[in-house]
């Protein structure tokens, strides 16, 4: 009980010995012999407890106990009353005095006020401590429920996002994985606008943020805040937002980022949290130009694929080409390809991509187009269907593989084929009379009959020279026809075609009108120049022969020269041709005679004269009869002779 | 008397080749280069068979052989056909056979030889 005690009484008697008892119970006193100097040490020593006379001259002490009780209302002030001032005492025990005693100061009166003095402080005390501790105990369980709160709605949107993921990613097949790394900054935010949660990203690059105001992931620099943010829209208004907003990492870069804000309603359809995601577009971005790499890569593989790639709708109209088909056959978009491929008004008699319109299966065709500098190339078509989203053949793709060069090589093959075929007859009658050498050789011994012997030598030894011949021949094609040229006399080459021509020609009741040249001539493999020149001239006596009506039909030979270049022109009013016939005409195996023609001829025919460095034009309309001008050097060009002799 | 072949192909080699086989195995013979000659000397020599090649100049043997068998007197004349040309067997219906040359001389001697006692017992 160590309190501070102010003593006020104007009897000194009183002051020294009270002072004296109260110092032996361990107070610390002061005293004052009046109300004025009482009021004095108050103010100085703020003592918890107050004994004051009652009547005093100046201020009594009723003065006192109204002032300090009001000035502090916890100091506990005990009256000290003479006898007989009873109604004093009662008046100050209603004014809040803690108790009085009377005069003359009985110890134990004394010692009974100062404790109950004491016990009214402790119990203010107590109480004070019990308020305080109490306040404290509210914030501490406050602050547990707010966490619980805050865990549970953060479990929830963690929930519900999870969800809402699942079925977006469900929605897109296998999209997962690509979900999962999605640069997203997660937040969840409370009504208040606070930030209560954040996914992990968020926190390491932006820093952790539960508890910071909404717009903080938003701020320029720690100072600055943005007018407005994503969230606090969202509270604004209620609506989900979205916007393109800037974020301040950690490090103070500026992200740029996509964000969608959408308010989580509670039961009563109140906003109770915001939902924030923030997409960092540099990676977006980033994942742009990778899709947009992908796609180029794939246009790229389309553009540059070493065939004639094109796309084709139901009316066979082509809606995408790629940059061989635009080189070879031009700007072609909205054309159909057997205008392009073929020159021609309907489609090819089994077009794939029609098959493939029909069936969705893919189809080969195998033909020979014409580019648009008039170049022939093999091609070997592929078709496959392009599906529309219910699996309806949309269009059609077509892939046109140049296999010229292949063809090329399978023509040689062929060609030898067919020499061996169309030898294979000489061969064996020539093996036959070998036998017959033979046997009349052997007899012509076994009998003795000389002349036998003698006869059979010698038809033997024709007979190798014919073989050695035949053989050498068929090496020779195999390996390469060469020129075996010689200087040719013009009139008597075409007084001999005329010789072959012009009786097949009347066979047929077909005229025949031949200008021979008066001179003239010509550097060229005479059988080769002559076989060629025969075969246009009989394919015009055919295509005269073929056209049903009764007129009169005419194959001119005109031949003329100015000492550089001979022009033989053949001329025909026979059945002429189309465009697609014309373009094919020099192709091997194609022929417009069925299976009266062998498709060999022409073939022949054009690889001679190109042979010679020569051309052959051909114009033709189909009932209009036909022109074949084939042009050559009067002398064979230097390289083409070199290559025999180096032959 | 013996019997006498007709032999028709446009290779002389092969002729000579024929003839001696022939006249070394007891036959009397004659020959043509081509169809027609050859119908000109079936009707002189009279043979009592016809070797045949097919692929001639001028005129081809089914010609010759159509010819013949619409000819009096050498309507069932045998006829052997012997050529370089695949599927010869399709190109005369009725003949006693088909030899692919290069051809067997012995197997050739044996048709003959049937064929002739064939006709004789016919």
């Amino acid at each position: 009980m160590a309190y501070t005690i102010l003593l006020v009484d104007d009897e000194e008697g009183i002051r020294k010995v009270l002072g004296i008892s109260l110092r032996d119970l361990g107070f610390t006193v002061y005293t004052a012999a009046s109300g004025e100097e009482g009021i004095q040490l108050f103010d100085k020593y703020q003592p918890e407890i107050v004994l004051t006379d009652i009547k005093m001259p100046g201020l009594s002490g009723l003065d006192l106990l109204e002032r300090f009780k009001f000035q502090s209302p916890d100091t506990e002030v005990i009256m000290l009353t003479g006898h007989g001032d009873m109604e004093l005492a009662i008046q100050s025990i209603k004014r809040n005095a803690t108790d009085f005693i009377t005069k003359p100061v009985n110890d134990d009166a004394l010692e009974i006020a100062l404790k109950r003095a004491h016990e009214r402080i402790e119990m203010r005390r107590q109480i004070n401590q019990y308020t305080c501790d109490l306040e404290g105990l509210v914030d501490e369980q406050a602050a547990k429920l707010v966490e619980q709160e805050r865990e549970l709605a953060a479990l929830q949107i963690a929930e519900g996002f999870a969800d809402g993921l699942r079925t977006i990613v469900n929605t897109i097949d296998g999209g997962s994985s690509v979900f999962n790394q999605l640069p997203c900054f997660v937040s969840v935010h409370n009504s208040d606008s606070e930030i209560v949660s954040a996914n992990p990203l968020f926190t390491e690059r932006i820093g952790p943020s539960t508890g910071k105001p909404s717009w903080w992931a938003y701020k320029k620099n720690e100072d600055d805040r943005p007018a407005s943010s994503p969230v606090e829209r969202v509270l604004q208004t209620g609506d989900a937002q979205s916007s393109e907003e800037c974020i301040t990492d950690k490090a103070g870069n500026r992200l740029p980022v996509q964000v969608n804000a959408v308010p989580i309603l509670d039961n009563n359809g109140a906003i109770e949290l915001v939902l924030e995601l923030a997409a960092d577009m540099t990676e977006v971005q980033s994942m742009q130009e990778e899709l947009r790499i992908t796609r180029h890569r794939y246009q790229q593989l389309f553009e540059e694929s070493p065939c004639y790639i094109s796309v084709q709708n139901k009316e066979l109209k082509i809606i995408a080409n790629n940059r061989r088909f635009r080189e070879d056959f031009g700007s072609s978009l909205g054309k159909s390809c057997h205008k392009l491929y073929a020159h021609r008004d309907s489609p090819c008699t089994s077009c794939p991509v029609l098959k493939t319109f029909k069936d969705g299966r893919t189809h080969q065709y195998e033909t020979v187009v014409t580019t648009k500098t008039g170049d022939q190339r093999n091609v070997l078509i592929w078709t496959a269907p392009i599906c529309d989203v219910e699996g309806n053949i949309a269009e059609v793709m077509e892939m046109s593989t140049d296999i010229t060069q292949l063809r090329a090589l399978q023509d040689r093959l062929s060609n030898l084929g067919l020499l061996l075929g169309s030898t294979a007859h000489g061969i064996k009658g020539l093996l036959t009379a070998l036998d017959g050498g033979i046997y009349r050789l052997g007899s012509g011994i076994s009998m003795q009959k000389p002349e036998r012997i003698e006869d059979s030598y010698k038809d033997l030894s024709h007979l190798i020279d014919r073989l050695r011949k035949m053989v050498l021949d068929i090496l020779h094609y195999a390996k390469e026809r060469s020129l075996n040229w010689e200087v040719i006399i013009l009139p008597n080459l075409v007084r001999e075609i005329e010789s072959i021509i012009r009786p097949k020609a009347e066979a047929k009741g077909i005229s025949f009108n031949c200008i021979v040249p008066e001179d003239g001539t010509l550097e060229a493999d005479y059988g080769g120049l002559t076989s060629a020149l025969v075969n246009i001239l009989e394919n015009a006596v055919d295509s005269c022969a073929a056209k049903p009506s009764e007129a009169e039909y005419c194959v001119e030979f005109v031949t003329c020269t100015d000492g550089n270049s001979v022009e033989f022109t053949i001329t025909d009013n026979g059945t002429g041709m189309s465009q697609e016939t014309r373009e094919k005409l020099f192709t091997l195996f194609f022929s417009s005679k069925g299976s009266a023609g062998t498709g060999i001829g022409l073939f022949v025919a054009n690889q001679t004269i190109q042979q010679h460095g020569g051309t052959i034009s051909v114009s033709s309309e189909p009932g209009e009869g036909s022109i074949f001008a084939v042009r050559l050097h009067a002398t064979l060009p230097a390289h083409l002779k070199k290559e025999i002799i180096t032959d | 008397m013996p019997h006498k072949v007709l032999v028709i192909d446009d290779d002389p080699y092969i002729v000579k080749y024929l003839i001696d086989i022939l006249t070394d195995n007891g036959y009397a013979t004659c020959s043509a280069s081509n169809g027609s000659e050859g119908f000109e000397i079936l009707k002189r020599e009279q043979p009592d068979l016809v070797t045949l090649d097919l692929e001639m100049p001028e005129e081809w043997g089914p010609r010759f052989y159509r010819k013949m068998t619409k000819e009096p007197g050498f309507e069932n004349t045998p006829v052997i056909v012997i050529s370089g040309l695949p599927g010869i067997h399709l190109a005369i219906k009725n003949a006693v056979a088909s030899l692919k040359k290069p051809f067997d001389p012995n197997a050739l001697l044996e048709i003959i030889k049937n064929a002739l006692a064939d006709k004789e017992t016919a």
